[in-house]
C-alpha cells in the first residue's frame, strides 16, 4: 500500500513538472505563433506591434494589507481614564489621514524627511535603521541609527510631530530583538546604511520577514551589560566576546520567578483587536 | 478591608463553632473582636434585587437631574451684566486626565495637561456679608458621586441647587456683576484658547522626607572621612548670639499633600464636545484628581482676557461653537506638515 502511494506521489510530481514545462512552452510558443499567423494567407506579413509590456515598478512600495496596529495605539497599563487614550487616538487618526505613516518595525530601514530651519533647503532627509520604538499615544517616537563619516548618528523622531514631512520604508523587516540599542556596541558595519538606498520591494501580505542576523560586538566595556538576562538578547554572538564562565556568571541576575508573577501579566490582545477595528473604521472614512 | 474580612470571619467562625461547642477555642478570635465598626452600608439589609434596583434608579435620577439643568436660560436666569475691566468670573472644577504633547506652527513642542470638566454646577451664591465681607462668592461643585459618606450640609446644598452630590465643592470669589444662578452647569468653553488660568490642586504626598528632598539642601560628601553624615541638614543657625533656632527653619518633615496653585498656565485648546481643557505644562496633583481652574490673577496676563463669555458660557446661546477651539499659534492635527523658513 505504502509503495503504491509513493508511486502515486511520484506520478503527481512528474505531472506537475510536465504542466510547468507545458506552461512555459505555451508562453514561448504563443509569441511566435502570433508573429507567424498573418503569413499563412499568402499576403505580405502585416506588422503587428507587440503588446505593450506592463512594467511593474517593484521599487514602488505598496501599502501593507496586513492587520497591523502601530504599538503606540495600545494604552499602557495604568490608572489613567481610558477616555484620555480615546481622545489621543482621535488626534492620532487625524494626523494619519494627512501624513502617511507606514507600517514598520524595529530593524526596518527608514528614510525620514523633516522640516529643519537650519538645513540647506529647509528639509533634512535621514536614512537609518530603526533601533527602538518608544512612547504611547501622541508622544510616540522612534530612533534611527546610521554611521555617517565613520561617526555613529542617532536621531529620535516623533511620529506625530508636524515637522515630519515624509516617512518611507526602504526595507521592511524585523530582527530577533525588539530593541536594537546594542548596535551602539556592535561593529559599525551592522548599523551602516547607504544614504542613497533605493526602496526594496516587500510583499503587502503574509508575515514580515525576520532577519536572523547575529552581530559581532566590539570588545567590552559596553554601554550596558547586554549578556544579562533582563535584556534577553538573541541577536548578539556572545560566544565571540565572552567566555562561557562569563555567560554563566551573567545568569546570576536571572529572575526566573518573574514569569509566574500574575500581576505583571498584561494581555492586550482583546484590547488591540478592538482598537484596530476602531482605527481602521476611522481611517477608511 | 481587612477589618471587614475579620468581622466576616468572626461571624462565620462563631456560627461554625457553635454547633460543635463554644468551648473549643474562643481565644483565636480574640484579636478580631477589638475592631467594632459602626458605619453601615445602604445595602446591608437589602436583598440583591433591591440593591440593583436602588443603584439603577439612583443613577437614572442623577442623569435626569443633570440633563434638566442643561438649559438654565429658559429657567429664569439672574439678570446678566456686561464684561468690564477688573470683573472676576467664576472658575471650574475639573478632573486631571493626563499629559500629551502639542506642536506650535513654528514646530516647537510643548506639553499640555488635559483637564476634563465633568458635571460642574454652581451650587450656591454667597453674598458679600455671608462670604467674607470683601467680595461675593459662588460655591461650585464637580464630578457626581454617591451621596454616602458626604456630610449632610453639603448634600443639602446640592439638593437646594437641584443637582446630584458632588465630589469636590469649592468657593470662587467673584465680582458682583458675575454672579450666576445656582444649578447652572459650567462648561470647558468658559475658558477660551489663548487665555491664562491658575490651577489649584492638592499635590502628591511624599510622606516624611529629609532636607535634601524637601528643601534641596546639598548634603555632605559620600566619602573623605564622613561618619554617619551624608544627607543631614548641617548647622541649624548661628550659635551664642541669637542662642536659638529661628522660626521657619527648613527642616525634615512631611512633603506634599498640600494645596498648591500653578499660576499663569496658557490654555492651548478647548474641546467643547467632551469638555476638555488643554492647559500648558504640568499642574499639581495626581492623575484623576479633582482640581480648581480659574482666570489667572497675574496682573501682566490680564490682557489676554478680552471679552470672555460672561458671566459664563451658556450652551444655547453660542450653539454654533466648533467642536475644537485652538489657539491661533497651534498646529492642529489636520494641518499639512510644516515647512519652516
Amino acid at each position: 500500500m505504502a509503495a503504491c502511494t509513493k508511486g502515486f506521489d511520484k506520478f503527481i510530481t512528474s505531472l506537475r513538472l510536465l504542466r510547468n514545462l507545458q506552461l512555459q512552452n505555451e508562453r514561448f510558443l504563443s509569441t511566435s505563433v502570433c508573429r507567424l499567423a498573418p503569413g499563412n494567407d499568402g499576403q505580405p506579413p502585416k506588422f503587428i506591434p507587440p503588446s505593450k509590456p506592463v512594467i511593474i515598478d517593484k521599487t514602488q512600495t505598496a501599502a501593507s494589507l496586513r492587520k497591523f496596529l502601530s504599538p503606540e495605539f495600545i494604552p499602557p497599563r495604568q490608572r489613567t481614564d481610558p477616555f484620555k487614550f480615546f481622545l489621543e487616538r482621535k488626534d492620532m487618526i487625524r494626523r494619519r489621514k494627512t501624513l502617511d505613516i507606514p507600517e514598520f518595525y524595529v530593524g526596518s530601514i527608514l528614510a525620514v524627511t523633516m522640516a529643519d530651519p537650519n538645513a540647506n533647503g529647509k528639509t533634512n532627509r535621514f536614512v537609518g535603521i530603526c533601533i527602538q520604538r518608544g512612547g504611547k499615544g501622541l508622544g510616540a517616537t522612534f530612533v534611527l541609527r546610521n554611521i555617517i563619516d565613520s561617526q555613529g548618528v542617532e536621531i529620535c523622531y516623533e511620529l506625530y510631530s508636524p515637522r515630519v514631512q515624509k516617512i518611507e520604508v526602504l526595507k521592511l523587516e524585523k530582527r530577533l530583538d525588539d530593541n536594537l540599542m546594542y548596535l551602539r556596541d556592535a561593529l559599525p558595519e551592522y548599523s551602516t546604511v547607504d544614504p542613497e538606498m533605493k526602496p526594496a520591494p516587500f510583499s503587502a501580505t503574509g508575515d514580515v520577514p525576520v532577519n536572523k542576523i547575529k552581530v559581532r560586538m566590539r570588545p567590552k566595556p559596553w554601554s550596558k551589560r547586554w549578556e544579562r538576562p533582563k535584556f534577553n538578547i538573541q541577536g548578539i554572538r556572545f560566544e565571540l566576546s565572552l567566555t562561557p564562565e562569563q555567560m554563566e556568571h551573567a545568569q546570576k541576575w536571572a529572575q526566573p520567578w518573574q514569569e509566574y508573577d500574575m500581576l505583571k501579566e498584561y494581555d492586550t490582545s482583546k484590547l488591540e483587536e478592538k482598537i484596530l477595528i476602531d482605527v481602521q473604521k476611522e481611517l477608511s472614512k | 478591608m481587612a477589618v471587614w474580612g475579620c468581622r466576616f470571619l468572626l461571624q462565620r467562625g462563631t456560627r461554625l463553632i457553635s454547633p460543635r461547642g463554644a468551648a473549643e477555642s474562643p481565644t483565636q478570635f480574640a484579636g478580631c473582636i477589638r475592631t467594632v465598626k459602626t458605619t453601615t452600608w445602604f445595602e446591608e439589609h437589602l436583598t440583591e434585587d433591591n440593591q440593583q434596583y436602588m443603584r439603577k434608579i439612583m443613577a437614572e435620577e442623577y442623569r435626569q437631574q443633570t440633563a434638566e439643568k442643561l438649559n438654565p436660560l429658559k429657567d429664569e436666569p439672574w439678570p446678566r451684566q456686561d464684561w468690564t475691566e477688573g470683573s472676576r468670573r467664576v472658575g471650574l472644577v475639573a478632573v486631571k486626565l493626563g499629559m500629551a504633547p502639542i506642536w506650535t506652527k513654528e514646530g516647537e513642542r510643548h506639553v499640555v495637561t488635559m483637564l476634563q470638566v465633568q458635571d460642574c454646577h454652581v451650587l450656591k451664591y454667597l453674598s458679600k456679608e455671608e462670604h467674607n465681607g470683601r467680595s461675593a462668592a459662588l460655591i461650585v461643585g464637580g464630578k457626581n458621586v454617591s451621596p454616602f459618606c458626604r456630610s449632610e450640609s453639603k448634600l443639602e446644598m446640592c439638593r437646594n441647587a437641584g443637582v446630584p452630590p458632588k465630589q469636590k465643592v469649592t468657593t470662587f470669589a467673584v465680582s458682583d456683576n458675575a454672579i450666576i444662578k445656582p444649578g447652572t452647569p459650567l462648561y470647558a468653553a468658559h475658558f477660551r484658547p489663548g487665555q491664562y488660568v491658575d490651577v489649584t490642586a492638592k499635590s502628591i504626598g511624599k510622606g516624611f522626607q529629609g532636607v535634601m528632598k524637601r528643601w534641596g539642601f546639598g548634603g555632605q560628601p559620600a566619602s573623605h572621612g564622613q561618619t554617619k553624615t551624608h544627607r543631614r541638614p548641617g548647622a541649624s543657625g548661628p550659635g551664642g548670639d541669637p542662642a536659638k533656632v529661628w522660626k521657619g527653619k527648613k527642616m525634615p518633615g512631611r512633603l506634599g499633600n498640600i494645596y498648591i496653585t500653578a499660576f499663569g498656565l496658557k490654555v492651548w485648546r478647548v474641546n467643547t464636545k467632551y469638555n476638555v481643557l488643554y492647559v500648558n505644562g504640568s499642574v499639581p496633583g495626581h492623575r484623576n484628581c479633582v482640581l480648581k481652574v480659574r482666570d489667572t490673577v497675574l496682573p501682566n496676563r490680564n490682557s489676554t482676557l478680552l471679552n470672555p463669555p460672561f458671566p459664563t458660557y451658556f450652551s444655547e446661546e453660542e450653539s454654533d461653537l466648533d467642536e475644537d477651539l485652538f489657539d491661533e499659534n497651534l498646529c492642529t492635527h489636520t494641518d499639512q506638515s510644516l515647512t519652516l523658513t
